[in-house]
């Protein structure tokens, strides 16, 4: 989550479309795509990169492409509608489908596939694995 | 490099629907441009662009674009791709000549075992996945070969290190890492036990030296005062 906001609480805004950028994998061998839109918590982005670096354990390097920038609030349980917004409750970043959202490298393919399927367990949306090398050949 | 022949038909009408309507025919909207000459919305054979960017050069592949009855000689520049299909949506054209000197990307890529950071449980990370070149059309390589298999743990392969062939060159900084070979996680974590653990011994020993003239020093005392 960020240290400082300039304004504690966001509108939820929409859902439409796909990724505009971060597309591509950048930076590691193997990435995790986002296949439809949504909002990922600061606590499955932590669980998935958990998830993927004990079933790594040595070795290997991951890197992660989405920032949970935004607030969530929440209304307390049984309280009556109305006095206004309730409190930031949690983060989450927005994911829209085409996003990589996790980077991996350092490892073989077999490998990283198993932990980044373990990873793609703990997000509430589709995903899939997907490989660099593949990615570059030219699809029609 | 040989160029390879592929046919664009002129005249597609643009806008979003209608690229729709190509794209769902077989066809990839395209454009060509250069050299000062008016860009010419073009669509070609989408499998016929696969086979020519699937070669050895892939996408820095020299084309023979046929454009009604003109012909270029062309390299694809921009390829843009659907965000989750990774098909391609869109290419770019460029007219080339054959003396001029070009930019392009070059992949690199890495051969050979690195046994000695294998052996240390290292890791070998690519931190540069292609470079930038500058050559004549001509001179293009396919790709650029970094044999790694006599890295060491702390080894860094920068740009400079990297075997050009005559006649290409590269603008990119000569010091900029291409390779690191670094000390995994767990090594470095063993590292950090093993020195805490002989800090610890450290802080012990000293401890014990202190004691003991200070237990010294205390009997002195004790005594002094009983006399």
């Amino acid at each position: 989550m960020p240290r400082r906001v300039k304004h504690r609480k966001q509108q939820r805004g929409r859902l439409t479309g796909q990724a505009k950028g971060g597309t591509t994998v950048s930076f590691g061998d193997y990435g995790i795509q986002a296949l439809e839109p949504g909002w990922i918590t600061a606590r499955q982005i932590e669980a998935a990169r958990i998830a993927m670096t004990r079933h790594v354990k040595r070795g290997g390097k991951v890197w992660i492409r989405v920032f949970p920038d935004k607030p969530v609030t929440a209304k307390p349980a049984e309280t009556r509608m109305g006095s206004g917004k309730g409190n930031p409750e949690f983060w989450v970043a927005v994911v829209k489908p085409g996003r990589i959202m996790f980077e991996l490298g350092g490892v073989g393919e077999e490998l990283g596939r198993a932990a980044m399927e373990r990873a793609i367990q703990k997000l509430p949306i589709k995903a899939r694995f997907v490989i660099r090398t593949e990615q570059e050949e030219v699809h029609v | 490099m040989a160029e390879v022949t592929l046919i664009a038909e002129p005249g597609r009408a643009t806008g979003t629907p209608e690229s729709k309507r190509l794209r769902a025919s077989g066809r990839i909207p395209a454009v060509v441009y250069g050299h000062g000459g008016d860009a010419t919305a073009v669509s070609v054979d989408a499998r016929e662009l696969r086979l020519a960017l699937s070669g050895d050069a892939g996408t820095n592949q020299l084309l023979d674009l046929q454009v009604g009855s003109e012909r270029h000689l062309t390299m694809a520049r921009v390829i843009q791709r659907h965000p989750v299909r990774n098909t391609v949506v869109h290419i770019d054209f460029q007219v080339v000549r054959r003396d001029e000197v070009l930019s392009v990307d070059v992949p690199l890529i890495l051969e050979g075992e690195p046994k000695a950071v294998d052996r240390e449980q290292g890791l070998v990370e690519q931190l540069l996945t292609s470079l930038t070149v500058q050559s004549t059309p001509g001179n293009i390589p396919n790709e650029l070969i970094i044999d790694i298999s006599g890295l060491q743990i702390g080894d860094t392969i920068r740009v400079a290190d990297i075997a050009l062939p005559a006649n290409v060159t590269t603008d990119i900084d000569p010091e900029e890492a291409v390779v690191v070979a670094a000390a995994s996680r767990v090594a470095a974590e063993v590292e950090e036990i093993e020195e805490e653990a002989a800090e610890a011994a450290a802080e012990a020993s000293e401890a014990a030296e202190g004691e003991a003239p200070e237990a010294a020093a205390g009997g002195d005392d004790s005594a002094g005062g009983e006399g």
